[in-house]
């Protein structure tokens, strides 16, 4: 028996619209739609069969594939759990010896945060925002592939350990000294460190391309501040985790070469300190937490006006508070390190952060509980999960607030109160919205409408058992149980409540057992569902269910603002209609204002993301084996995956402008400058710059913090040193001259001369560079030391990337690619190469003040 | 875009004064701030007090001088901007009070 879909289908109306009222483009005639159809699907589908699973770049396929495969993982971590609480259940415990039991509580944080959290959040985002925003893909298909065969092999690797008896054991914030080599000196900590950082580049993929998606591929003439909700929720969690995960990666670098060479960046007797650890993690650590909330934030917004059959209230208001979380956000990470001995001051600063951060929390949650009251409130699967939310969200935010507090920090530091803590804001704040939005969205998955009563039961159950589980952990943290031990003997007050934890913990299993039973009996029996079943306003439903491999056969405008153009589009009257080049089409626009700017030809399947993450995967493979010799072939192969990757980017020949509608053609992205690909190394560059950053904070922490300070003298101050930098800085800028000469000479055989130039310099820039590392102290000698060769591989890797740029710009020039309308790779080479150029320039200045006042 | 830089100048600036606070808290303790007497306190709170109040000034004009357009966009830019204020108000209000490197 299927559940009864929604009667009445009336479809509400966005309050404000959706396109700029004062903006207008004609219709396309109409055409037969199912022409239309078997056109756009042949040249947007997968490929068939085996071959089709490993090339598909298609965002409805990977991101499906994101989402799948996080709910493996967190069902593995799921089971991880159980074996914890049955652990825990008897204060003797003897399910678990102490060794597995670390390993496991690591093992679940880690697959709980990094391998379902933020993957599932990637996968929502690959497969809805073309969908909300009316687009046909997201900017950069390939790199939603590679990102998912990163996460994939990545995820892969560091369950596996756990099968070998060498997953990591150190918690999932793997603090030192105790996961240094001294400490914990086997492969454990290394596969957490390089697992981590392997599937991290999935998360670099998805947030670039989240970005430039939102700012640039939304419908024609959708300004920013008319998109979506769901569009600002994302486009707050891009930025965050563009920001937020370079100093995890470089926090993670810096542990792995101590580990491996002993450079000793957290050794306190030589110059490290234990705490750079620390505020590098939980830099990331903390706006993480915002990092995974606000999609499901998202996924709220969008759905809870719909169930309630009004309009969200407060949208000013709601895209404010976003703005706030995302920077408030990222000045409250030391409220997990209230208890390491940091001055009154400073805990104060954060902890008045900690404070603040409720507010924007508290406008949204309010704005949503007035969308409740405004409305008539259908209380169907995804209302209930929204309810499980409001009840666990707040109880968890309010925790939070205790936490804040310094006193009372201190009091509950490291004991189970925080742990309830976590999984409240976690739980609530993640994973019951996410069972709101798939519970939603699944009828636009599968196309089919859900059995009848399976998931209220599953509901239950998940409410019921989680707060039996966690509700009761806050008094076991208030009677003073610590995090993390595998057998109390001496306290029997904790068992009676850790006994009822585990009951109600296996419950709440039983509960997403039986979701996830739900889900595979919608998708193979739910009967077909209509078009549009919650009569959502939004562009996702303004397409046949399940969703088609292009999304819309034509794109949306001012003409086909909502859902209700679902024939229209489906006929042809919307933009850019079917695709008569057999090329993947989308629109790119002006980011503020939504004008189109030109047409993106996006890639077709293709191998190319599955060997390059293969390459890179041989690379981090190589060093976890301690096989360093065998690293740089990982490297060579990356790069020579890179540059089949930009080789077939390019045109040789100028395209005719394309028709999108009456009186409005547009160039193909070939033939302009501000592509998307210009917008991504913008973004890219954020995020580079946010981990250069962090490495400057790791100098200026140590130097004033460390004990081991002033270091010893060095024997950088000599002139063929000064020179030797001097001449790598010249090199960097002509090569930055260069780059510019290329692009204004892209028609006459001057520029081909000018790349060449560049590359040359590049060339001299990277052997001045290796001059200077001939010359630098041993860097296991002092942290300060560690970190100058550190600074100085930073130069090294941008200018070898830089000099590939170059190459490939000559490459153009010399391959006929470029022309007066066609400006191949130089726009990416110029940022580069300013980017080298200035950070090299200030890690130069950085190193010579050292010597000077030293 | 200028719309959206109008719109988050105020929480970069906090962000920055953020930054700049939090440094100078950490340097003046390293090379020793606290000892030397200034017409108010000391160096150390003289210096956090005149970059914090630098900031709110800053954070006062930008209230002032950012909103631009009309409607929605105008609303969210002084929202931003009053956000901004006010998180700089509050986040660095501790270096009234507080002592500073125990």
């Amino acid at each position: 028996m299927t559940d009864p879909q929604p009667q009445g289908g009336r479809t509400i109306a966005p309050m404000d619209p959706m396109f700029d009222p004062a903006s207008d483009v004609a219709p396309n005639a109409p055409q037969r739609a199912l022409a239309l159809h078997r056109q756009l699907d042949r040249t947007w589908s997968d490929e068939p069969g085996w071959r089709g699973f490993f090339t598909s770049v298609n965002h409805g396929t990977i991101g499906l594939r994101f989402m799948a495969t996080s709910f493996v993982f967190f069902a593995i971590g799921g089971v991880l759990a159980m074996l914890i609480r049955a652990q825990l259940a008897t204060r003797d415990g003897a399910f678990l010896d102490v060794e597995l039991y670390n390993q496991i509580f690591t093992m679940h944080g880690s697959i709980m945060m990094f391998l379902f959290a933020i993957p599932m959040l990637e996968g929502l985002a690959l497969w809805l925002l073309p969908k909300i925003l009316g687009a046909r893909d997201m900017a950069f298909p390939r790199l939603s592939a590679l990102g998912y065969w990163c996460y994939l092999f990545g995820g892969t690797v560091i369950v596996l350990s756990l099968v070998a008896g060498v997953a990591p054991d150190g918690g999932w914030f793997m603090y030192v000294p105790l996961a240094d080599s001294t400490h914990t000196p086997g492969i454990n900590a290394d596969v957490w460190l390089l697992g981590v950082t392997f599937v991290e580049i999935s998360a670099m993929a998805a947030a670039v391309e989240i970005t430039v998606t939102i700012l640039r591929c939304r419908a024609a003439h959708m300004p920013l501040t008319r998109m979506p909700l769901m569009g600002w929720y994302l486009l707050g969690t891009a930025v965050m985790m563009l920001v937020g995960f370079p100093p995890l990666i470089l926090g993670s670098i810096l542990l792995e070469v101590q580990r491996a060479f002993d450079w000793p960046f957290f050794d306190i007797a030589r110059g490290g300190d234990p705490l750079l650890w620390q505020h590098l993690f939980w830099l990331f650590g903390h706006p993480e937490v915002y990092i995974i909330f606000l999609p499901a934030a998202g996924a709220l917004s969008t759905i809870i006006p719909i169930m309630s059959r009004t309009t969200i209230l407060g949208y000013g208001a709601i895209v404010a508070a976003i703005a706030g979380l995302v920077f408030l956000s990222f000045g409250l990470w030391v409220h997990h390190m209230f208890t390491v001995g940091i001055p009154h001051m400073a805990l104060a600063f954060f902890s008045a952060a900690s404070a603040l951060v409720a507010v924007p929390t508290a406008i949204q949650v309010f704005a949503w509980i007035g969308t409740l009251w405004d409305g008539k409130v259908s209380f169907r699967l995804p209302m209930l999960y929204v309810m499980g939310f409001f009840i666990t969200f707040v109880l968890g935010g309010l925790t939070g607030v205790m936490l804040a507090m310094v006193p009372f920090n201190w009091q509950a530091h490291d004991t189970a109160f925080v742990t309830a803590h976590l999984h409240y804001v976690l739980v609530g704040g993640f994973v019951f919205p996410m069972l709101a939005a798939v519970s939603y969205w699944m009828p636009l998955i599968c196309g089919r409408w859900r059995v009848r009563g399976l998931g209220e039961s599953a509901f239950w159950l998940i409410l019921i058992g989680f707060h039996g589980t966690f509700f009761l952990m806050h008094l076991t943290g208030l009677l003073g149980m610590p995090r993390r031990v595998a057998v109390y003997p001496n306290n029997p007050e904790w068992e009676w409540l850790n006994l009822i934890s585990s009951i109600f913990g296996m419950i709440m299993s039983a509960g997403f057992a039986l979701f996830a039973f739900d889900v595979v009996m919608q998708w193979l029996f739910g009967r077909r569902s209509w078009r549009n079943p919650w009569g959502a306003p939004t562009l996702d439903w303004a397409m046949p269910v399940p969703a088609p491999s292009y999304n819309f056969a034509s794109l949306p405008g001012p003409r086909q603002p909502d859902s209700s153009a679902l024939l229209p589009l489906a006929r042809g009257e919307g933009l850019l209609p079917g695709a008569p080049r057999d090329l993947r089409e989308t629109l790119a626009l002006d980011a503020g204002s939504g004008r189109p700017d030109h047409v993106a030809v996006l890639a077709k399947s293709t191998m190319l993301p599955l060997f390059t993450s293969a390459a890179i995967g041989s690379f981090f493979g190589a060093v976890l084996a301690g096989i360093y010799w065998l690293a740089p072939v990982g490297i060579v192969l990356t790069l020579i995956a890179g540059w089949k990757w930009g080789d077939i980017m390019g045109s040789t020949t100028d395209h005719p402008d394309v028709r999108v509608a009456p009186g409005l053609t547009l160039p193909l992205h070939w033939q302009t400058r501000n592509t998307l690909a210009r917008t991504g190394t913008v973004a890219l560059l954020l995020a580079d710059g946010t981990l250069y950053a962090s490495l400057l904070f790791g100098v200026g922490f140590l130097s004033v913090v460390a004990p081991a300070w002033p270091a010893p003298a060095s024997g950088l101050s000599t002139l063929p040193m000064a020179v030797t930098a001097a001449l790598a800085l010249a090199a960097m800028a002509v090569g930055l001259i260069a780059a510019h000469r290329a692009e204004a000479l892209r028609d006459r055989a001057a520029g081909t001369t000018w790349a060449g130039i560049g590359l040359a310099a590049c060339l001299v820039a990277l052997v001045a560079l290796a001059g200077l590392a001939l010359g630098l102290d041993d860097p296991r000698r002092h942290a300060r030391d560690a970190l100058r060769a550190v600074i100085l591989g930073f130069a090294v890797f941008h200018g070898v990337v830089t000099a590939m740029l170059a190459l490939r710009s000559l490459a153009d020039a010399r391959g006929g690619r470029t022309s007066w309308a066609r400006r191949g790779a130089a726009p990416i080479w110029q940022l580069f190469q300013s980017f080298w150029l200035g950070t090299s320039a200030v890690s130069l200045t950085l190193v010579a003040a050292q010597e000077v006042l030293s | 875009m200028s719309w959206l830089w109008r719109a988050l100048a105020g929480p970069i600036l906090w962000a920055a004064m953020f930054l700049l606070v939090y440094a100078l808290h950490g340097a003046g303790c390293n090379l020793g701030w606290t000892d030397r007497p200034a017409p108010i306190a000391d160096w150390h709170h003289m210096a956090m007090w005149l970059a914090w109040g630098a900031g709110l000034i800053l954070h006062l004009v930008l209230i002032r001088v950012m909103p631009a357009g009309r409607g929605r966009p105008r609303q969210l830019i002084t929202m931003g901007a009053w956000i901004g204020f006010v998180s700089t108000l509050v986040t660095l209000f501790p270096v009234i009070a507080t002592s500073t490197c125990a």
